[in-house]
């Protein structure tokens, strides 16, 4: 479905991505993981079309993807959520989540009455029909991280981009929001590169794993074997902890 | 085939896969009607007053600039500094085409459009390219630039005292009639471009417009074409805003880069924007009423005006709630709706 071929990223000397290539088949979870730094969202970031690859190339669905802006990208169907919640603060929830259902493919004929009405129906999935009315700055930190998920629901997509949906949310929160990302697949039935810090989260969701460390990819595989990588353990916790294991 | 559905509310006309819709339910406009009966009833009061029609007239002018002015800054992200390039742009073109080529008002509307949604088209990749202060500096930069054109070539535009001797676009027996006629113009040509700017903020267009407006990468990610919106979004009020410059050039009869190109004269405009409400369009009228209310009232100090006008323009911007305007004081008991507001109910 996604081929990442050798693509390289750099803001002056400094490599973000360095040479990366892995690819992801349909209907996978792939966890993306590394310590901070090293290169994850940039990662994203080239793929989605924040940003124009140095080198190598993006291939998704048979189309070469690289370099194209974000929209064309969100078009063909790869839709992320942020890191850091990026919510339309003074629009309603529901008028945010009608963006993405007016824009996300091409539907030239659609009413904004009929946005608003799918819109909804994300909300409600996500469980924030009774906030539709709220504006966005006014939402808890779930909220707005299920807000990005409805957004992103909402522009139907193949391949979903999740950057540390996690981060700042409480162990029930976090557990809800899990529910929620497993109840969104089973549903829509989107493939999944997610990138995330709570290694007990990712390493029971992803079928596969790929670790970057200082923009390079130093290991790929299943999460059992991921975990007792020394190379791994060595990246996150040091190598005096690596060699005293 | 059409058909017509009525509902409570509103009138809905399909054709093919085509929807329509217009709102009927008086709460949804008994307001704008008033406002229009109310600036409509004006010239009655006023008539034997030629000095306050003209400022009326300036009035409808300033709101009709400042209008797309607002549709601009929001549909592509930019404080455009410079909406007074398109004036000279539209003036000068239609009194160039009318004092040398003898076309009339109707294809000197043409050209004007033709030139200034060109010239617009040609300037609008800066909306790519530049943020914030730096647009902001670049569209500050033209209209100056184009004034010294203006100086430059003193023999195409006759610089400081401008071309004069345009045709009119009527002329009435009755000099006061000329001044009501002029007025009821000026204000049909706002009250168009008001209900066009608010149709387009209402519309689904509308919804990207405020996406773009929020954070323009965010709406990118979500399929937003960002950058075919912010042509549109810079191209279009352009035009709306050269259109204005033409219509000055045939109903005064004089065009003079001098008057409308400088600084001050893109002050006034920035500050109706402030006053009126930078986030409501028909925050514009308003704003440009009193601003010309209170630079008319100020002539009667003498040369002191000039140094009373910016100041009190300063007292509004402090006393006035920032950002909300004059608009925003009637809209005091809601929070910012951003257009369209959109309620959809569970059955």
């Amino acid at each position: 479905m996604l081929r990442v071929n050798l693509v390289s990223k750099h803001f002056g000397g400094l490599y973000a991505v360095n040479q990366v290539s892995f690819s992801v088949n349909e209907g996978e979870v792939i966890g993306l993981i590394g310590p901070n730094g090293a290169g994850k969202t940039t990662l994203l970031n080239l793929i989605c079309g924040v940003y124009k690859a140095d080198g190598g190339s993006i291939e998704f669905l048979g189309t070469d993807i690289t370099g194209l802006p974000s929209n064309r990208v969100c078009r063909l169907g790869i839709s992320r959520t942020y890191q850091i919640p990026q919510p339309f603060s003074a629009m309603t929830a529901l008028t945010g989540v009608a963006v993405s259902v007016i824009n996300g493919k091409r539907r030239p004929n659609m009413s904004l009455s009929d946005a608003a009405l799918e819109a909804s129906y994300y909300l409600e999935f996500v469980g924030l029909f009774a906030k539709r009315d709220t504006l966005a700055r006014d939402l808890t930190l779930y909220e707005l991280r299920m807000l990005e998920l409805a957004r992103a629901l909402a522009t139907t997509p193949k391949l979903l981009l999740i950057d540390e949906v996690m981060a700042g949310l409480n162990p029930a929160e976090a557990s809800r929001a899990l529910e929620m990302i497993w109840s969104a697949q089973e549903q829509f039935g989107f493939t999944i590169l997610w990138i995330e810090h709570v290694m007990k989260i990712i390493m029971s969701a992803a079928q596969r794993i790929v670790v970057l460390q200082y923009g390079r990819k130093i290991a790929e595989g299943p999460p059992g074997e991921i975990s007792s990588d020394p190379k791994i353990i060595e990246a996150y916790l040091g190598s005096r902890y690596a060699q005293g294991r | 085939m059409v058909t017509l559905e009525f509902r409570r509310d509103r009138v809905l006309l399909r054709w093919k896969d085509q929807k329509y819709e217009w709102v009927i339910e008086p709460r949804y406009w008994r307001n704008p009607a008033i406002g229009v009966g109310l600036l409509a009833s004006l010239p009655l009061f006023v008539s034997a007053y030629p000095n306050i029609l003209t400022m009326i007239t300036t009035a409808n002018l300033y709101a009709a600039i400042t209008i797309p002015l607002g549709l601009q800054i929001t549909g592509t992200a930019r404080v455009n500094f410079g909406p007074q390039l398109y004036l000279g742009i539209g003036g000068y073109t239609a009194a160039l085409m009318n004092l040398h080529l003898g076309t009339g008002p109707a294809v000197t509307l043409l050209g004007t459009i033709l030139v200034c949604g060109g010239i617009a088209l040609l300037l609008s990749p800066t909306t790519w390219i530049a943020k914030g202060l730096y647009f902001s500096l670049i569209s500050l930069i033209l209209p100056l630039t184009f004034l010294d054109i203006t100086f430059i070539y003193g023999d195409i535009f006759r610089g400081e005292v401008g071309l004069v001797g345009m045709s009119p676009l009527f002329s009435l027996p009755k000099v006061n009639w000329n001044y009501i006629a002029y007025f009821y113009l000026s204000l049909g040509l706002m009250l168009f471009y008001l209900l066009v700017c608010d149709k387009i903020g209402r519309s689904r267009f509308g919804v990207s417009m405020a996406a773009i407006n929020e954070n323009e990468d965010v709406a990118r990610m979500m399929g937003v074409p960002v950058d075919q919106y912010k042509v549109f979004f810079y191209v279009f009020p352009s035009i709306l805003t050269g259109i204005v410059g033409w219509f000055i050039v045939h109903t005064f009869r004089t065009f003079a880069g001098v008057t409308y190109l400088p600084l001050d004269f893109m002050t006034k405009i920035l500050i109706i924007v402030i006053v009126g409400g930078r986030a409501f369009l028909y925050g514009a009228i308003p704003g440009a009423y009193l601003i010309s209310a209170v630079e008319d009232s100020l002539r009667m100090f003498g040369p002191i005006n000039y140094v009373l006008f910016p100041l009190t323009l300063i007292a509004l911007i402090v006393i006035l709630p920032r950002g909300e305007g004059l608009w925003g004081l009637y809209h005091k008991r809601h929070h910012r709706d951003y257009y369209p507001v959109l309620h959809v109910r569970r059955d």
